[in-house]
């Protein structure tokens, strides 16, 4: 279980570019939830996801996981129990290493690393099980670097390898976003399938309001960087786009004005 | 032509400058660190074996020493850039300059010969080899195992690690690895190999010298991009072996282009000659490849 309360970080503090990027976020993920995050351009989904990675340390307020708290931990100590993968297909992975390199050092992820050869041979059975079940042939191509192979095939890999340890949240960062809509299409599917498998709890930032109702099972929409509505279950159920919209013109009594919500 | 001497002495040279160029290799090529603390850290390295031999100190320890005081140089380098969010540039020239001190306060004076001291290359005299043969046969070795040491460590976890962090730190972060503690120890292994270079330097030229460390990273990065145009460097072991190749055909170059009359070139056109070989070097691959290219379209 992970849970965020009150998060507050301002950028660029006392000059005239502040900007309050998280105002108040609190939001708790039970164990299993899949949810998805939407919200307007600045609304603050990015940093709400850095600030769970530890990518930017937040002002004021507390960030658990697993009973731990980690308000105040770097990226590296947290990464044991946090898996990302980045909007940018070539972020979350080394161009220069090859699959199975990459694939190392995911498997060591928040763990020790010693003096005893990164690819091991007991990996590789391991490896090449995973890499066929994305059917895209990479099972044979181990030793390839990592930058032969396409954006979408990159980001199937760092799936994989954010799922090949167990992590407590799985943060999904507009993943599909960098990719031609097949590839995107294709990518989305492979998540749904190795989050049902592994029965992980992820949270995925969407720019699509389609995809943010299809996927998962929880929606949560930020909006200054606040929590403006979050639900679940039932009420969820069989709504769609528009009734999304409504319900956000409701909550804060304002036009929604940015085109990228509505499309795709 | 060149002469016997001449070519061993660029072989024994070529070697030694191997070693700076596997520093300079995981500095530059590694972590993306571009690092001129090397000219700092190969006095150093030179000023603390020699200091140590006329001390009374077994050379091999006072050699191991060195390593330790080039590492030393480095993780201050290494710790100026993440802890004080110096630039990694500037970092490295605050620690050469500052060096350049220490290494007369070591030495007390700005040279110190070791002629009549027992090196690591004493008991090597004892072979059955020619005076100007032996240094070769020794530093053959030294490159040898230091090669099959960085090999393994780069291919270990904790070298993979420093890998990541060098070409993609924002993915090592997520991963879980410390990559402020491995630019550290990144940093210090290699100004560690330049420490041992300078120390075997000074034990085979018989003397150190504060001056000795001008120009190493120019020599060094000479032999690591001509190395890496010779030996396309698409593993670890073939970049290792490219900085071997690379800094000793640099030595031998320089040593033909001095010996050749023809030329008229004389020692003080050193860094001139330095400066062409690294162009050429730069420019050369990407020669090769467009010569390449046509050759291969006119087929098709």
């Amino acid at each position: 279980m992970i849970s965020a309360s009150d998060l507050r970080l301002t950028f660029g503090k006392g000059t005239p570019l502040e900007n309050p990027a998280l105002r108040g976020m609190s939001l708790t993920v039970n164990q299993g939830e899949f949810v998805t995050v939407i919200g307007s351009n600045g609304a603050g989904k990015s940093t709400f996801l850095n600030a769970l990675a530890g990518e930017v340390i937040v002002d004021t307020g507390q960030i658990i996981v697993d009973n731990q708290d980690v308000t105040r931990l770097p990226t590296h100590k947290r990464a044991a129990r946090v898996a990302r993968v980045f909007q940018d297909p070539l972020a979350g992975t080394c161009e220069n290493l090859s699959i199975e390199e990459n694939l190392a050092l995911a498997i060591k992820r928040g763990q020790r690393r010693g003096l005893t050869s990164a690819v091991k041979r007991q990996y590789l059975g391991q490896f090449r099980e995973s890499l066929a079940s994305l059917k895209l042939g990479l099972e044979s191509r181990l030793g390839d670097k990592m930058g032969l192979l396409s954006g979408g095939q990159r980001q199937a890999v760092s799936l994989l390898m954010a799922s090949l340890t167990p992590s407590s949240i799985l943060l999904l960062d507009e993943h599909t976003a960098a990719l031609d809509p097949k590839t995107a299409a294709f990518v989305l599917e492979l998540t749904e399938k190795i989050i049902e498998e592994q029965k992980l709890t992820a949270l995925m930032v969407t720019h699509s309001m389609k995809q943010a109702l299809e996927v998962g099972t929880r929606t949560v929409m930020l909006h200054q960087g606040q929590v403006v509505f979050d639900i679940a279950g039932k009420e969820r159920e069989g709504l769609e786009v528009k009734d999304l919209l409504g319900l956000f013109e409701k909550q804060r009594g304002l036009e929604v004005d940015d085109d990228s919500l509505l499309l795709g | 032509m060149l002469s016997e001497i001449a070519f061993y002495g660029a072989l024994e040279t070529g070697l030694i400058y191997g070693l700076v160029a596997f520093g300079i290799y995981i500095s530059f090529r590694v972590l993306d660190f571009p690092d001129l603390t090397v000219d700092g850290s190969f006095p150093l390295g030179a000023a603390v074996a020699a200091m140590l031999i006329i001390a009374g100190w077994n050379p091999w320890i006072a050699t191991g020493a060195a390593v330790l005081a080039g590492m030393a140089a480095g993780a201050v380098t290494a710790l100026l850039n993440v802890k004080l969010n110096i630039l990694n540039l500037l970092a490295s020239i605050l620690t050469m300059i500052a060096l350049y001190s220490v290494n007369l306060r070591i030495m007390g004076r700005p040279n110190v010969a070791l002629l009549t001291e027992e090196t690591v290359l004493t008991p090597w005299y004892e072979l059955d080899l020619a005076f100007h043969q032996v240094p070769v046969l020794l530093f053959v070795i030294v490159v040898f195992v230091s090669l099959i040491l960085l090999w393994r460590f780069m291919k270990s976890e904790t070298g993979l690690a420093m890998r990541a962090t060098g070409a993609n730190a924002r993915m090592a972060r997520a991963q879980g690895i410390a990559t402020g503690g491995m630019i550290v120890l990144g940093v210090a292994l290699s100004n560690g190999l330049v420490g041992l270079a300078g120390a075997l330097f000074a034990q085979s030229q018989g003397a150190a010298d504060v001056t000795m460390g001008v120009g190493v990273i120019v020599i060094g990065l000479a032999s690591l991009i001509g190395g890496e145009a010779l030996v396309t460097p698409s593993t670890v072991i073939r970049a290792l072996i490219a900085c071997v190749v690379g800094a000793i055909i640099y030595r031998l170059a320089i040593a033909f282009a001095l010996n050749a009359d023809v030329l008229g070139l004389q020692a003080q056109d050193l860094n001139l000659i330095t400066a062409v070989l690294v162009t050429l070097a730069i420019v050369l691959p990407g020669v090769r490849n467009s010569v390449i290219a046509k050759f291969t379209r006119k087929k098709a």
